[in-house]
């Protein structure tokens, strides 16, 4: 047996402790996080010009030229709608796994979470490699397919949406099932068997009592997603090719390869400007939906 | 329980001697190398092409001289990015850097080169006089020739206007990061030259309509052309060489319009911390035995007069006498000056 004495409880400075306990990540986070986006938007404000580059100025003739070229303006919509529509898979595929993972009484439920969290264990540049060799005119695939005789030619799957889509939701898949899990774990089964005892079908159990209240896990994983979609890069670059153009490789581009830092300030805000809209309008949206019913006050009759 | 003390014992030396020796051969550094002439910190692109500069040059001709070679590697847009980023340092954090002839160009016009002290570098009497820039040298170069599958084309080309033609649809391959290359050949193809890559443009996107495929990197041309997804293709004759060896069934030619040269060199940065280290590494670079095992080893021809490459090599490698009248320079000043709107082009236009 361990015998545990009392301590005295410190009373001095608790401030100065507060501050020494907050001050290392604060220091990190400005640091590591805001300076580079203090300085990223100077950047943008200034003009690019192919022989010096970078000249300092105050304009905003960047943003302009993102927002009123229709292939910029192609590149963030697609980006955009590829992003929606991971979440929304990864959202559907998610739920049913975290709520067995959640429900499950089995012994090897240890397991079963190791191997959602496995696929994180290997970075998205190497899944996507693997993905490559599935997805060739000659890989496993269209090895099957062509096999099988069910194609003759080689299904040009490799540099389209399709494996961008794939390989996105194969990396935020495991993010959006854990999150949803915890939050599933914390809903009382009682309810549920309460809502089935009252008469309630497994849909609309699911639909007016589960859902509402697993509304917060469905809420982070949406932006989680959807944060790692709009800003994915090795997957779009590896999966999607040359052709298939999202914002991620296009920032990167402009940096890199053209050395237009600027203009790729400029795009860079404008994506961060973007996600933090789209993701802030989804989660009032979402929570205005599921807010309303619940609030809604519910009228008994006894007879 | 072991008793913890700090008093310095025999047995504690040894293991403390064991330690170091241990991480010394982990890491390859050794004490007895620890370098008079100091470390050169050397930009440079990965695969074979720094595992052949540490085989021909670091460690047979620079470590015999007491220096340490470190490479910084990476990809060339990622080194010239850093090259900026770096120049309003006092010191910068590397020596010599890794870049075509035209990024070369680009970099002393943006003012990011030291100029070269040619009275360091002995062996240079030999260079090449296209290879000798006031701001850098050449180290190696090639040629942009045709590679093409006889099984998938029959009629061989002759021209660059044979290879970027329509009528080859989806077996003409085109790789995305040549886009400078490949937007020069169609321009000398329709009529264009070294200053005006217009007209070249209507003939690109004729082959794109007609189903051309882009590929990423020269890799995946390498694996396109030996499943034979792609019959015909523009790229270096060097590159070609290395790509027979590993066997894939193409054929060279050299195109009739001429045959544009690539020429890969190294400069100095302005704010190299081993200016001194760094001008040795680029005479080094220019002995003929690292050009020799250079040409062996990768194909491309060397830059000094003094090699002795064996004639089998030449052969493969190099360009006979006619081909040789037939290499035409690019003009960097044009490159550097339209790069961008090229681009800009190649992504919204011809990928868009």
């Amino acid at each position: 047996m361990v015998a545990v004495a009392a301590r005295p409880v410190r009373t001095g400075a608790p401030g100065w402790t507060a501050a020494a306990t907050v001050a290392p990540a604060s220091i990190v986070v400005t640091i590591g996080i805001v300076l580079p986006i203090v300085i990223l938007f100077r950047y943008s404000l200034n003009q690019y010009t192919p022989a010096k580059m970078m000249v300092d100025a105050f304009t905003i003739e960047n943003y302009a030229k993102f927002l009123t070229d229709p292939f910029y303006l192609a590149v963030l919509f697609r980006t955009i709608r590829v992003a929606a529509l991971c979440t929304a898979i990864c959202l559907v595929l998610a739920f049913p796994m975290a709520y067995c993972l959640a429900r499950t009484r089995s012994r090897f439920k240890n397991l079963l979470l190791m191997a959602v969290i496995l696929p994180l264990f290997v970075g998205n540049a190497v899944r996507a490699a693997g993905w490559m060799v599935l997805f060739g005119n000659r890989g496993f695939v269209n090895s099957i397919l062509m096999g099988l005789g069910i194609t003759r030619e080689p299904l040009q799957i490799m540099y389209t949406e399709f494996a961008v889509v794939v390989g996105v939701i194969a990396v935020n898949l495991p993010f959006v099932v854990l999150t949803l899990q915890a939050v599933l774990e914390g809903i009382d089964r009682a309810i549920e068997e309460a809502a089935l005892g009252l008469g309630a079908g497994p849909w609309r159990t699911f639909r007016h009592v589960i859902l509402p209240l697993a509304m917060p896990g469905v809420i982070a994983g949406t932006i989680l997603s959807f944060i790692l979609a709009m800003n994915a890069y090795a997957t779009p670059v590896l999966l999607g090719g040359p052709t298939f153009q999202m914002m991620g490789p296009t920032v990167y581009n402009q940096f890199a390869g053209l050395s237009n830092w600027p203009f790729g300030a400029a795009m860079a805000f404008v994506l961060m400007t973007a996600t933090l809209l789209l993701t802030v309008a989804s989660n009032w949206l979402a929570q205005g939906r599921y807010r309303r019913p619940m609030a809604r006050p519910i009228k008994l009759k006894f007879e | 329980m072991e008793k913890h003390s700090s008093e310095i014992t025999r047995r504690r030396l040894m293991k403390a001697a064991g330690a170091l020796a241990g991480v010394a051969a982990i890491g390859g550094w050794s004490p007895a190398e620890a370098q008079a002439g100091g470390r050169v910190v050397l930009g440079t692109w990965g695969g074979d092409y720094s595992k052949l500069l540490s085989k021909n040059i670091d460690t047979p001709l620079m470590v015999p001289k007491k220096y340490e070679v470190v490479h910084d590697i990476g990809g060339d847009p990622e080194r010239r990015a850093k090259m900026r980023a770096e120049a309003r340092l006092p010191r910068g954090t590397s020596d010599v850097q890794g870049l075509s002839a035209a990024q070369m160009y680009e970099m002393n016009e943006a003012g990011l080169c030291l100029p070269i002290d040619y009275a360091k570098i002995p062996n240079a009497q030999y260079l090449l006089p296209q290879m000798r820039y006031p701001y850098g040298l050449g180290h190696i170069y090639s040629g942009k020739v045709i590679l093409y599958n006889p099984k998938l084309i029959t009629t061989p080309p002759t021209s660059f206007a044979d290879a970027l033609d329509s009528r080859h649809g989806n077996k003409l391959g085109i790789i995305d990061i040549q886009y400078q290359f490949t937007m020069m050949a169609a321009a000398l193809a329709s009529g264009g030259s070294m200053t005006n890559y217009e007209p070249g443009k209507e003939r690109l996107m004729a082959c794109r309509k007609a189903g051309a495929r882009i590929l990423p990197t020269n890799e995946a041309m390498a694996q396109a052309l030996q499943n034979e997804e792609v019959g015909i293709c523009i790229m270096w004759k060097a590159r070609a060489v290395q790509w027979q060896k590993a066997g894939a069934k193409v054929e060279t030619v050299a195109p009739k319009e001429g045959i544009p040269l690539y020429i890969s060199g190294f400069v100095i940065p302005k704010n190299a911390p081993n200016k001194d280290g760094a001008h040795v590494w680029l005479n080094e670079m220019l002995q003929p035995s690292a050009q020799e095992a250079f040409a062996e080893d990768m194909g491309y021809n060397g830059s000094i007069t003094n090699a002795k490459i064996p004639a089998e090599t030449e052969k493969r490698i190099g360009f006979n006498a006619d081909e040789r009248k037939r290499l035409i320079d690019l003009d960097y000043g044009y490159l550097a000056k339209n790069d961008a709107a090229l681009k800009e082009w190649w992504d919204k236009t011809f990928k868009g």
